[in-house]
């Protein structure tokens, strides 16, 4: 049973005890509700009495339990009446739209243009007050929302596969309805429902409250309530006992409501917030090393590095090296971990993975060294934007829709240097200018959807290098664009790499055309490992891993003549292979690449690749 | 911008439209002379002379169609008929009534969003931590317990046994403003309890699913403080739900403060429309009505708007 089944339990134990008490009520041992005991009015409890006696002397207890026999028969008979009528007018209309739709669901949703209380109110006091009344009246009012919820969930079935197969094979329109979409759009309804009986339940206390429902003597827990407010200085425990009844049983059901809609869909539990959020230190800041940086010292080595979720490790023993002014590439499929890495070097691995291992060693801007890995949100959140920053993949939900395009290059800038307004916007129009959006001036106080696809990835861009980074890193930059603003987008990083020699990139792709534009070094990722590594012409001109190879031959223009698909697909993190993680697609494979791991080889000076056979590599 | 306010207005007009028809047609369609009714006291029959005299006054011989134009043109001038209780213009009590209901859902409003915001907010940074259990619980609490229970409970509590505040009553600003203050304090409390619940567990909901996006991640990227990216980023992008159902459940106030006004003796708008149904007064009842279902419409139309301006994406969308 999942977690958020057995969270059902709970609720559905206190509405069932509920129940089973109102519906037994005829059979249980209690008192006569309208035997009046008026020497002993507003009496306190007592062994005939458990709840004491109201203010003509009646059991308490027993009007509680026949109240809500009264409360609940109303409530749940509207419910279900409403949820009949409202399912068929929101089946209809979903799945003929036009004239039906307009017939039915949008008619009903009249109603929903009368506030609720208002609307009840007006039926009782034509109809008269009453129980039959009061579930016309909550059926009426109910209707639209069954009808509204139905009609959303039916719209959705209706566009499925096997929906339109059976409309293909010419299955009568009312055979669908019933036996195809009703169970499809089940669960809204259930959920719909719960929260209806829920919300049933306060109307009708209500009104029976205003003396315009329940009709006494029948007893209800409004009209206790009602009749307990003006007894309340003698007598307050009769306010208090009906009052706890309604409310329980009205929570009861909406907590019902909840879990019923976490437990039937699942999205809608999204995992803990965010941890980065909450003001806690996540490791003890690791104290900048030695300033002992040579002239040649990379800008970011990163050496044995890990991620995991829980046990899964999805990234393992990475090691990479970034000098300044040098591009890695870092290639791989889908689930190689080449984002993750990525992400490990800023801080904004999602909530449920950690660095587990490894670490990551950065030269500042002022010489010293530092290990990422090691650095709290704080200590990272200093660097991140100024020293290293990052360019996301889809710039449409990577930009802010609700801000302008100057504010968020803008924050950028103001994270980390104190400017004066004017130097800021001037430094905002410079900068969007310098990245080729035209007009910048104007287009600083654009949104981000007035903008093209090419043009926000720019923008972007242009919040990426706002303070001047040291390290670039630019997770798929091109992969959401078309082909030729691809081209322009990778025009401007070189242009970029031109204008500031310094600042190293890692630039994570799966597309190796664009490697061999912009590179000048590539590391192949499989399965969570660098399988190999080394200058990208040296690389594509003589791969030493099969798996590059593979990759080299599947790209259509790469050079080669024949045109490979890999076999197979990349390992899940549950079953990894023993050995080589490559080697059940691989075509060089022999027996013990499938029973132990390859060491790194070096084939040259600064060539690494994970294979025992590279040799034999072509 | 300006085309989408237009088609929503027209939309809007047409709605109230719909809504004055039906309300008309509902009380003049239902059995019930309200003029024998007027007439007749207790169980004694009225005169049928004086009936017959008293609906020739008021107009209640004519054709349905007639009296259905006559109405329609009098609305449209500002004109809501006089009652048949009194003979006082319809539209005068109106205009006495309608602020002080105002004041009741203002001020619940207030309570709401000034603590509901930074409460929800808490609950879905902390999300499946103590305090959100302890907010989300009190949320459902408070959503499940009806305002007359609350009310009465709050009676119980802060009049009856503290002595803190007043059990009830009215007293126009005019005349003792700190007096009517305190009087407002407990009716609003009380309505804003209910929508606080509301408000608190949208904008839960609302942070969750934002803290979720691509756009926190590049906040965060950008190397912007905690508070920071909450700010301008999260909870001003959570907002535009939020207040969505604020405006929404503010339209329902309008004529949900029935119980409210009724518990506490505050002379609103509602109570007003409940002893005017009692009394099958249709120049009242259909007066009060349309004004609540024309207030109605109108507050989704602002809420419309309102979001249009927060999310320059939606009337782009809908265009």
């Amino acid at each position: 049973m999942s977690p958020a089944a057995r969270k059902l339990i709970l609720p559905a134990t206190i509405i069932a005890l509920i129940v089973l008490t109102v519906l037994a009520a005829p059979l249980l041992p209690l008192a006569d509700v309208r035997a009046m005991d008026i020497p002993h009015r507003f009496a306190g409890p007592s062994g005939a009495h458990w709840l004491g006696q109201d203010e003509f002397g009646r059991d308490v207890l027993a009007r509680l339990i026949w109240g809500g026999q009264a409360s609940l028969f109303i409530a749940v008979g509207s419910a279900l009446a409403a949820a009949v009528i409202g399912a068929a007018l929101g089946l209809l209309g979903g799945y003929f739209r036009g004239v039906v739709e307009l017939l039915t669901v949008r008619a009903a949703e009249i109603i929903l243009c009368l506030p609720p209380l208002l609307l009840a109110l007006l039926v009782v006091t034509i109809l008269g007050a009453g129980t039959w009344p009061l579930i016309l009246a909550l059926t009426i009012l109910y209707t639209p929302n069954y009808a509204r919820v139905v009609y959303a969930a039916t719209q959705q079935v209706r566009g499925l596969d096997f929906v339109t197969a059976q409309r293909a094979m010419g299955t009568h329109p009312l055979t669908i309805l019933v036996r195809t979409i009703l169970p499809n759009v089940m669960p809204p309804l259930l959920v719909q429902m719960s929260l209806v009986i829920a919300s049933a339940m306060v109307i009708e206390s209500g009104l029976s409250f205003l003396g315009l429902g329940v009709v006494p003597p029948t007893p209800s827990w409004g009209l206790m309530i009602r009749a307990a407010r003006s007894a309340m200085e003698v007598a307050p425990m009769l306010l208090v006992w009906p009052s706890l009844a309604l409310a329980g049983t009205i929570l009861a059901f909406n907590l019902l409501c909840d879990r019923l809609q976490s437990a039937l869909d699942p999205r809608s539990i999204t995992a803990g917030g965010a941890l980065w959020l909450r003001p806690r230190a996540r490791r003890a800041t690791a104290a900048a090393m030695a300033a002992a940086a040579a002239d040649k010292a990379p800008l970011l080595e990163i050496g044995e590095l890990s991620v995991a979720v829980r046990e899964l490790e999805l990234v393992r023993r990475v090691s990479l090296t970034v000098r300044p002014g040098e591009t890695l590439a870092l290639v791989g499929e889908s689930g190689s971990g080449k984002t993750l890495t990525g992400l490990a070097m800023t801080g904004l691995l999602p909530d449920a993975l950690h660095v587990t291992g490894g670490k990551a060693l950065y030269a500042r801007r002022d010489g010293g060294r530092i290990d990422l890995a090691a650095l709290d949100e704080d200590g990272i959140r200093r660097l991140r934007g100024d020293e290293i920053s990052m360019v996301f993949q889809d710039a449409a939900a990577a930009l802010n829709p609700v801000l302008r395009i100057g504010d968020q290059v803008a924050e950028a800038i103001r994270a980390h240097h104190a400017l004066d307004a004017a130097t800021l916007q001037n430094r905002v129009v410079d900068l969007l200018r310098h990245v080729g959006i035209p007009d910048p001036e104007r287009r600083a106080r654009a949104y981000p959807h007035e903008l093209s696809g090419g043009q926000r990835q720019r923008a972007m861009i242009a919040v990426a290098i706002a303070n001047n980074p040291r390290l670039l890193i630019a997770d798929e930059p091109t992969t959401a664009l078309d082909p030729t603003i691809q081209a322009q987008i990778l025009q401007l990083f070189a242009q970029l790499k031109r204008d500031t020699p310094e600042m190293g990139m890692i630039f994570v792709t799966h597309d190796l055309a664009v490697v061999a534009e912009i590179a000048d070094r590539v590391a192949v990722m499989y399965a969570g490992e660098v399988v190999e590594e080394g200058p990208v012409s040296e690389i594509f001109a003589r791969p030493h891993h099969p798996y590059t190879a593979a990759l080299i031959a599947s790209v259509p223009e790469g050079g080669s003549e024949r045109l490979v698909a890999i076999p197979g697909a990349v390992p899940s993190p549950h079953a990894m292979p023993q050995g080589c993680r490559f080697a059940p697609r691989c075509a060089h494979a022999e027996a013990r690449c499938g029973e132990s791991v390859p060491e790194i080889a070096r084939p040259a000076a600064d060539r690494i690749t994970r294979c025992f056979r590279w040799e034999e590599v072509a | 911008m300006l085309r989408y306010i237009a088609l929503r207005s027209l939309v809007a007009l047409f709605l109230v439209w719909v809504v004055v028809t039906i309300v008309f047609l509902l009380l003049h369609l239902i059995p019930g002379d309200p003029a024998e009714l007027l007439l007749s006291q207790g169980s004694i029959a009225a005169d049928p002379q004086a009936v017959a005299a008293l609906r020739e006054k008021m107009g209640l011989n004519a054709p349905l169609w007639q009296q259905y134009l006559s109405h329609m043109a009098g609305v449209l001038s500002g004109d809501l008929g006089a009652s048949f209780r009194d003979g006082a213009p319809v539209v005068d009590q109106i205009a006495l009534r309608l602020p002080r209901t105002f004041e009741v859902i203002l001020g619940a409003a207030l309570i709401a969003t000034g603590l509901g915001v930074p409460l929800g907010t808490w609950a879905a940074i902390r999300a499946d931590g103590k305090a959100d259990a302890v907010i989300s619980f009190f949320a459902s609490a408070a959503l499940s317990t009806p305002v007359f229970v609350v009310g009465s409970v709050v009676i119980l509590l802060f009049a009856q046994q503290l002595r803190w505040l007043p059990a009830g009553g009215f007293v126009p600003f005019s005349e003792d403003p700190v007096e009517h203050l305190k009087l407002l304090l407990l009716p609003a409390g009380t309505v804003g309890l209910a929508l606080l619940a509301v408000i608190t567990r949208m904008s839960r909901a609302s942070v969750l699913e934002v803290l979720q996006r691509d756009y926190v991640r590049t906040a965060r990227a950008k190397g912007l403080r905690r508070g920071t990216i909450l700010r301008r980023h999260v909870v001003r992008n959570a907002l535009i739900p939020v207040l969505t159902v604020l405006g929404l459940e503010m339209g329902t106030l309008i004529g949900g403060t029935v119980l409210v006004e009724f518990v506490f003796n505050w002379p609103g708008l509602s109570g007003y429309l409940v002893s005017a149904v009692d009394a099958r007064d249709y120049p009242e009842v259909v007066g009060i009505v349309m004004t609540i279902s024309i207030l109605f419409v109108f507050l989704n139309l602002v809420v419309d708007v309102i979001n249009a301006l927060l999310d320059p994406r939606i009337s782009l969308e809908t265009s």
